[in-house]
């Protein structure tokens, strides 16, 4: 059992000792039992660090905001980070690395094992309390969660209300970490690696054309998705071309024939390409958080289509995203014995 | 109200067949060098493939393919060098990796998984190219018009 004085500990003694400006943590929130995301950057703070089921989020997001904000600040502070990290959050930290966004010496990775569970799909407790809330979510024994609620208490096998991507999680322990707290704990048996995708990949084409397509329609293109995801940092995304400057100058024949890729409106086809895009240009970076499925609020199961890809790219070329910092990325590398026979 | 000279334009003729375009990027060094072959032998092939040349096949980003489906392409094609040929190397090896997984993601989401397509077309090989070619216009026209993508416009 992780206990959360050991990472209160821990982020304490660092901040003490000055090795790092700030540690990124979870402390209670104000919506029901959730915990929210929080950044300390006194000792005595972190006493307010918490660590139980609800604490969702994928960090490294703020390792990239925070980046962002220095390259743009005229005194940036460029002293190491500590960061909170699950087995997600901390491959999310190696792919990073991996793609040179960071240097390793600059954050320091307080691993916390997921052990025998993982984190909660809000959706799935409130499905299972029809629509009451808890006022807390813990962690009981090795596989099971505990809700209080206001008429008492009430146990749950972690299977029930477990986030899909715990389900099929492959590495619950941090295996990028600087310390690390917790049981090292791989693959639960709670659903076989890609269950999702395969069981998605059983239906007919026209049944899965259905599917998308009414996904894709209902898309809002609100970018939730993509501004959540720690992957997705380009400072300019491909689908908005928010560099064309247009002056009074600009002819309407320039205007014209700039490239757009894809049009802002939300309909069917253009939020295909913005789907597509994003899927091809997380292949063998997705680090299957759930973060994108989790915040959008047309619930279209993003997952999917990433962990397909991973699930491509773990059988045929063997490359498993934030596995091994020192592998060259699934799309900047190749294998003779790559798959051939699509091709004419 | 009907006007007369528009109901003799939409008239009922014999259901056309469908033609279908199909946009082929095709790698400089080996495809084209190809597909000029076919030209100059004079082997009659189907003139729906629109032509796209690129230096390489490793330089064809998802988003070319994404976006000629995007604006009403039947079929996609890329060619390129055979694996060993690349006039830079390692170009389609990339390719094949990249283009693999973009045609996985377009048969996930339930697009007929013949529309994209890859080929090793050599130089040398104009006859191939227009086999290619015709085998593609001839499974797209069964196949109809490609209407899951293309944009509404
Ligand atoms: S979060 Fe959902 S609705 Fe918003 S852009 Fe992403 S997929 Fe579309
Ligand atoms: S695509 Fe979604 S699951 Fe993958 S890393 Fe980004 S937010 Fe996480």
């Amino acid at each position: 059992m992780v206990k959360v004085e050991d990472i209160q500990q821990c982020a304490a003694g660092l901040l003490e000792k000055g090795q790092v400006k700030s540690v990124l943590g979870f402390r209670r929130g104000t919506a029901g039992a959730m915990a929210e995301p929080c950044t300390i950057t006194e000792a005595a703070e972190a006493g307010t660090l918490v660590w139980d089921p609800t604490c969702l989020n994928n960090l490294a997001l703020y390792l990239v905001k925070d980046r962002k904000q220095q390259a743009a600040s005229k005194t940036p502070d460029i002293r190491p980070i500590g960061i909170v990290a699950k087995g997600c959050d901390s491959r999310a930290v190696a792919v990073l690395l991996q793609e040179n966004y960071f240097k390793r010496e600059e954050v320091f990775v307080i691993g916390v094992s997921c052990e025998g569970t993982g984190v909660i799909d809000p959706k799935k407790v409130a499905t299972l309390l029809k629509g009451r809330s808890p006022s807390r979510v813990e962690f009981d024994g090795a596989d099971g969660f505990k809700l209080t609620l206001r008429g008492g208490e009430m146990q749950v096998p972690a299977r029930e209300i477990l986030a899909d991507r715990c389900l099929e999680c492959r590495a619950a322990s941090p295996a990028l970490n600087d310390v690390v707290f917790g049981e090292p704990s791989g693959e639960r048996g709670y659903a076989t690696p890609f269950h999702a995708a395969k069981e998605a990949l059983g239906a007919s084409e026209t049944e899965r054309w259905a599917a998308w397509e009414h996904h894709f329609d209902r898309c809002l293109r609100c970018f939730a998705c993509r501004s959540v995801c720690p992957m997705c940092y380009c400072p300019e995304c491909v689908v908005d071309s928010t560099s064309f400057v247009i002056e009074p100058q600009t002819s309407a024949e320039e205007k014209a024939n700039r490239i757009k890729w894809c049009e802002r409106s939300p309909n069917t086809s253009e939020s295909a390409v913005y789907h597509l895009t994003r899927a091809i240009h997380l292949a063998g970076r997705c680090v299957d958080c759930g973060e994108c499925e989790r915040v959008c609020p047309v619930n279209i199961p993003l997952r999917l289509l990433n962990t397909m890809l991973e699930m491509e790219a773990f059988e045929m070329f063997h490359y498993q995203a934030g596995h091994d910092l020192s592998q060259a990325s699934l799309l900047s590398s190749f294998r003779d014995e790559d798959p051939n026979s699509f091709i004419r | 109200m009907s006007n007369p000279s528009q109901t003799t334009a939409t008239a009922p003729t014999a259901p056309q067949e469908h033609e279908p375009r199909i946009v082929a990027f095709q790698c400089k060094w080996c495809t084209s060098a190809g597909s000029d072959l076919a030209g100059v032998s004079r082997i009659q092939y189907p003139a729906n493939a629109v032509p796209i040349q690129v230096m390489c096949s490793g330089m064809v980003s998802p988003m070319y393919v994404l976006s000629a489906f995007n604006k009403g392409a039947d079929g996609v094609l890329v060619s390129g060098c055979h694996p060993g040929d690349c006039h830079y190397m390692k170009g389609n090896f990339f390719a094949r990796r990249k283009l693999y997984l973009v045609q996985k993601l377009l048969q996930f989401i339930g697009l007929e998984s013949d529309r994209f397509r890859m080929s090793w077309i050599s130089a040398a090989e104009g006859t191939k190219y227009a086999q290619v070619i015709s085998d593609f216009v001839r499974d797209m026209k069964a196949l109809g018009p490609q209407r899951k993508l293309k944009a509404k416009r």
